[in-house]
Order: C-alpha cells, then sequence, then structure tokens
C-alpha cells in the first residue's frame, strides 16, 4: 500500500468542505498541501462530498466543523464513507479532525433537548452538551508544541482522557476543570487527531501540521523536510501565536 | 390617527429633553443614548407608539447584510419623489439609540413631521423589538453566515428574520435568490403582499462562487414577477421594471453594491405604490455619493486611494473578487474587531496576488492566510499609522489605483491616522 510520490502528486483530501467549514476548517487541507509543495513535491487536495470523489491515493485527511443544522446530512455523508476512515485510520493515513468533524467520527453526539445523534464510532467517546457556549482563545501545552488556538462549541467531549492532544493552559477544551485530573484538549488515537481549536489550526501551530506531513511521508517511504517558504511563513505564525501568548499573560516563544 | 393619545407621552418627552440637555452639559457631544435609556424607562410604550404613527407608516430594513447601504439608497429614493424621511443608523442598542433620535423631532402631542420612517435593524435586536412595532413594509436582504459568535447557524437567523417578517402589515419585499427568504416568503400568510426580486442566470453565472448567502435558490425569479438585476460591470448595473429597463450607477463596484440598490428599488416601489417613478428612482440611487469606508475614492496628500471595507467572510469574497485586475498596490489593515482570525479562513485571498503591507492588530493573522492562498506579502506592519505612511509614500502605481481593505477597525484607525472628516452618518 505504500505507493512511493515520486510519480503520483500528495493527495490531502477535504472531507464535505460545504457542510464542515464554518470557521474556514477546510483550510487545513491546503495548508497541508501547500507545505508539501514547499518542500518540493507535488501536491493537491481533493474535495470529497460524496464516494464518487474519492480519489485512488490518500495520503491526508482534513474533516472541518460546520454549523448543528447539518449535523445530520453531515453525519449520513460521512457514514457513506466509513469503511474508508476505517482503513485510513488503521493504516496510519494522518486525519485531522475539527469540531463537529471530530464529534460525528465519536459515538455520538448528545444534544440539548436531549435526544441522542448516533456518530461513527471510529474515536472512542462522545460528546456532551455544556451549560454555556465555550468561545475564547485556547492555549493547550501538547507533544507537539504550544498550540495556540481559538475554540467555540456548544459541547463537551467526554471520553478522551486516556489519549488527550494536550494539557489546557488556557480556554476551555475537552470540558471545565473539575476538581481532579487534568484539564485536557482534544484526542489522538494513532495518526488521528482531534481537536476544538477551530479554522486555521495547521497554519497557526506548523509543527502539528509537520507532524502529520512527516506521518504521511513515511507511508511513502519518503522523509519530510519543512521547505525554505514554510521557515519564513512559520515565523508570521510564531509572531501570530505570541501575540495571543502574551495577551493571555503566557511568555511568548 | 397621528396622535399617540394627546399628550400622554409629554411628560416622559420633557423629561428626556431635560436629561439630554444635562448629558450634553456635563460631557459635550455626548451622553446620546442616555435620554432614551432614562424614557424607555418611565414610557416604555413611547417607542413603538411614536414608530407606528408615520402618516406613511414604517419601514424596516434587515438581514444578514447590505442592511446600511439598502437603507441610505431607501432613503435617497423616498426622497427624491418628494417625501420627508425619519431614518436612523442600526445601533448595538437600537431601541435607546432610537428613542434618543426621536426625542430629538417628536412633539409633546408624540408626533413628528415626516411621513414615513426607515429603519435598519439587525437580525437580533430587531426581533426582540419588533413584537411592539407595525411595519408597513418589512424589506429583507439575505441570510449569510457570518456573526458566528452571535448566531449560530442560518436556520437561526432566517427565524429571527420571520419574526420581523411576520409583523409587515401591508407588504415582505425579499431576495428570490436566497433559499431562506424564498422559502420564508412562500410561509408567510396570504393577506401580506409578498415582492420578490433577484438577478438573472446570466448575471448569477458571473460569480462562480455565487453571491455570498448561506444557500442560494436552486431557480432564478422568472422574468415579469418582480425586479431583476439584468446587468452588472463595473459601477454600472441595469434594473428590468415592468414598464422597461433603466440604466443605475452604483456607489461603488461590486454585485452587492447592485443587489442592494436592487432591493432599495423594490421596497421603494412597495412603499410608494403608484407612486414610484422608475426612472426618478434609478436617477437619485445614481446621484448617491460612495458611503464612507465601502468603496470611497479618497484623495490624501495628492493621492488617490481607494477604500475597501469588510465587515464579513462573504463581502471579503466579493470584495476580493470584485477588485479591478491588474491593483497593484494593496494595503491590508485587520484590527481588533476580527475577535476570531479563523472568521477569514473561508475566504480565497488568492485574488488579491500581492499585497504590499498586512496591518492592523491581526496582522501576522491576515498575513498567515495570504501565504498560504499563495499571495506575495511584502511586509507585514501592525502598527497602522507607520502602516498607511509607508503605503502612502509611495508613488502612483502603474495600473489600478491605491487601494486599502480594512475591517472597521482599521477603518477607524485609518481614518483617524489621515485626518478624515468624521462622518456624520458613522454610527456614534
Amino acid at each position: 500500500m505504500t505507493a512511493t510520490s515520486s510519480d503520483r502528486p500528495f493527495t490531502v483530501v477535504s472531507l464535505l468542505p460545504r457542510l464542515l467549514n464554518t470557521n474556514g476548517d477546510a483550510g487545513n487541507a491546503r495548508v497541508l498541501a501547500q507545505r508539501i509543495r514547499w518542500s518540493g513535491h507535488d501536491a493537491l487536495v481533493v474535495e470529497v462530498h460524496s464516494r464518487a470523489d474519492l480519489p485512488e491515493h490518500v495520503d491526508a485527511v482534513s474533516i472541518g466543523s460546520g454549523t448543528d443544522a447539518d449535523l445530520v446530512p453531515a453525519r449520513d455523508a460521512l457514514r457513506t464513507l466509513v469503511e474508508e476512515l476505517r482503513v485510513w485510520s488503521n493504516s496510519g493515513v494522518p486525519i485531522l479532525a475539527v469540531g463537529t468533524g471530530w464529534e460525528l467520527l465519536s459515538w455520538g453526539i448528545e444534544l440539548a433537548d436531549g435526544s441522542v445523534l448516533e456518530g461513527l464510532g471510529l474515536v472512542a467517546g462522545h460528546a456532551v452538551p455544556r451549560a454555556a457556549r465555550a468561545t475564547d482563545d485556547i492555549i493547550v501545552a501538547s507533544k507537539y508544541g504550544r498550540l495556540i488556538g481559538f475554540e467555540n462549541h456548544a459541547r463537551d467531549y467526554v471520553g478522551a482522557e486516556a489519549s488527550p492532544l494536550g494539557r489546557v493552559i488556557y480556554g476551555t477544551g475537552n470540558a471545565d476543570a473539575r476538581g481532579s485530573g487534568p484539564q485536557i484538549e482534544g484526542l489522538t488515537m494513532g495518526e488521528v487527531f482531534c481537536t476544538h481549536l477551530h479554522g486555521p489550526v495547521l497554519a497557526r501551530n506548523p509543527a502539528l501540521a509537520d507532524h502529520l506531513l512527516q506521518a504521511a511521508f513515511t507511508r511513502s517511504g519518503l522523509d519530510y523536510s519543512r521547505g525554505a517558504r514554510s521557515e519564513s511563513v512559520d515565523e508570521t505564525a510564531r509572531a501570530a501565536r505570541n501575540q495571543v501568548a502574551v495577551r493571555l499573560g503566557q511568555l511568548a516563544e | 390617527m397621528r396622535f399617540v393619545s394627546s399628550l400622554r407621552y409629554a411628560p416622559a418627552i420633557l423629561v428626556g429633553r431635560a436629561v439630554r440637555v444635562l448629558a450634553r452639559w456635563r460631557k459635550p457631544g455626548g451622553g446620546s443614548a442616555i435620554p432614551g435609556v432614562v424614557v424607555n424607562r418611565i414610557a416604555p410604550g413611547f417607542l413603538a407608539a411614536t414608530l407606528n404613527g408615520f402618516p406613511l407608516g414604517l419601514v424596516i430594513v434587515t438581514g444578514s447584510s447590505g442592511k446600511s447601504t439598502t437603507t441610505k439608497m431607501l432613503v435617497a429614493i423616498l426622497r427624491a419623489h418628494g417625501l420627508s424621511v425619519f431614518t436612523n443608523q442600526s445601533t448595538a442598542n437600537i431601541s435607546q439609540g432610537l428613542t434618543s433620535a426621536l426625542l430629538e423631532q417628536v412633539s409633546l402631542a408624540g408626533t413628528i413631521a415626516d411621513d414615513v420612517a426607515v429603519l435598519e435593524m439587525d437580525e437580533g435586536h430587531g426581533a426582540f423589538i419588533a413584537g411592539s412595532l407595525t411595519p408597513r413594509v418589512v424589506a429583507l436582504t439575505n441570510v449569510m453566515v457570518d456573526q458566528i459568535d452571535r448566531f449560530h447557524d442560518s436556520e437561526m437567523v432566517a427565524a429571527l428574520l420571520a419574526k420581523i417578517a411576520a409583523r409587515a402589515t401591508d407588504s415582505v419585499v425579499l431576495n428570490a435568490d436566497d433559499r431562506y427568504l424564498a422559502d420564508l416568503g412562500s410561509a408567510l400568510e396570504p393577506d401580506v403582499a409578498v415582492s420578490r426580486y433577484g438577478v438573472t442566470a446570466e448575471v448569477l453565472a458571473q460569480y462562480p462562487r455565487g453571491l455570498g448567502y448561506a444557500d442560494t435558490a436552486p431557480t432564478r425569479l422568472p422574468a415579469g414577477s418582480g425586479l431583476q438585476l439584468t446587468r452588472v460591470v463595473g459601477r454600472d448595473a441595469d434594473v428590468q421594471f415592468a414598464t422597461g429597463v433603466h440604466g443605475i450607477r452604483l456607489p461603488a463596484r461590486g454585485i452587492h453594491y447592485a443587489v442592494d440598490a436592487l432591493t432599495a428599488l423594490s421596497t421603494a416601489s412597495a412603499t410608494l405604490g403608484d407612486r414610484f417613478v422608475p426612472a426618478m428612482a434609478c436617477a437619485a440611487l445614481s446621484a448617491m455619493p460612495a458611503v464612507f469606508g465601502r468603496g470611497e475614492v479618497v484623495t490624501v496628500g495628492g493621492k488617490t486611494i481607494e477604500f475597501v471595507l469588510v465587515q464579513n467572510p462573504s463581502s471579503f469574497q466579493l470584495n476580493v473578487d470584485s477588485l479591478e485586475p491588474g491593483t497593484e498596490q494593496i494595503l491590508v489593515i485587520i484590527g481588533s474587531d476580527v475577535r476570531d482570525p479563523s472568521y477569514f479562513w473561508p475566504v480565497n485571498t488568492s485574488g488579491l496576488g500581492h499585497v504590499l503591507i498586512a496591518s492592523g492588530l491581526k496582522a501576522h493573522e491576515i498575513g498567515l492566510q495570504l501565504a498560504y492562498d499563495d499571495v506575495a506579502v511584502d511586509r507585514i506592519e501592525p502598527d497602522v499609522p507607520t502602516a498607511l505612511d509607508a503605503f502612502l509614500a509611495l508613488p502612483d502605481p502603474a495600473s489600478g489605483v491605491k487601494t486599502i481593505i480594512f475591517s472597521a477597525d482599521g477603518m477607524r484607525r485609518t481614518r483617524a491616522h489621515l485626518g478624515l472628516v468624521s462622518n456624520s452618518e458613522d454610527p456614534v
């Protein structure tokens, strides 16, 4: 299955960008493709709205966040791709899922009216309503550096305690701080990364993007190295992160 | 009857005026909403009673985007038809601001000399106060997913608009190209007239990314069933009326201004009925000066600059797509008003090609987005005055004019730094 990429471009799939792109999360597919190009390889983004759009090879997958009005159509569309999603996640294809895109991969979503929308059951845990919407900057300490983003969600996530993406330094993350245990954000499972950090999380946090790209390159028997253009763009990202960090009383990087 | 039960509100009006004098005494030029707060507290019925008392009634303009421009266009058209119009800028505290503005002009009997009131209303606050109002005409512009922190989805926005539309006593004017509004129109009570307007399939085809609506209606308005926009080229547009085609000159380039004009013309027609004269309406529209900061061309120190205000992702996209090809000097200023930098990521900014300076509090954030869209950014300078000075110091471009694309905060800082006269129509 490990196709070499010398004879074909890297293919980044953007799943359901019409339904799941409220905050420009689908832009994460564009970020991955650009960084691949800047590293000296061809890359293309394939928008997948239904099975008919599926490309032959898939090197990375981005799933964005949508509105609650689109939860059912998005879930139903994702269900038709559940076999592919399972194969990708089991074979180490990096997948980024943001917000409701993540919730739909879980066991299910408990809605404010008490009903439950069944998820795809690909990752552990489920989403439950919050008392008040969490809308603010968020800072997370992770293996991939200090991640800085923006969260805007009306539900908590329960059941990610075994393998979170990181620990919350500022913000809400999966749930408000409780008496026991650390306050955590996100979920990881192999190369599947789920997070509340919406919008261009990979542009603002290129270390996480490069981890996903390293996974994709390794599957193709290649080594990923950051291109020169990435280096200057990453300086801009660092300045953007530092501005938020300093405003929230944290040290600059 | 225009009289609001004779002198019922006279004491409250007098108190409000006294408060206004005191507020201005304490803080010259300020305190404009305070009298409204007081009067709304002591006479809660004053606002609705006065607004409902105009001889030609109350006209409400609401929707996600285009309200301000549409309202100004509508007022210009009605005034050209000889009407005296009471109008007010939408503010966050619409009830208090309106009450204060009405206090300036109301007689002690609670009446105002104007013929008609035209009000721009934010969908949220509009739905909140609509229950007490009886507008004769309600105009709906569109449903766009923009203010993601406040209105979480299109259904919620559509429901708020439906609540306002349900108060119309005479007619509802709506954008037939917006699927949510088209559906809303079909569900209205039969005793209210529905005036629809829309663009032709040819016009829509010019905009491959659509017109920015949360959902575009699958079909176009059939010819002859309402005002149609049949052509848009630069600042010129053609509108098909029942009696024939008329050309209009828009206050700025862009399809959204053309649709705003169409909304204003349809609403004027619904408001004036037989008195509506298309040629007069189009002439009034074409004579309007550019709305400040929304495509206005200004001259500063001998340099010509075009201002482009982006208020939400849809208007950002439409402005990028409408930019004059070959514009070689672009400054982008995104300020503190864009709370969440993710906000603009759905926009494809690649059409900008080359940006000389990214500025504002969110300079790095917008610089990051531009870089990933393959737009060359020469410099990132968060300090707005420094960026403006550097931008203006450059010799005039060989092609296009110096163009500044800014958020509302960027606009305020730009105006302050360049010493441009404050626009009296701007919200205080």
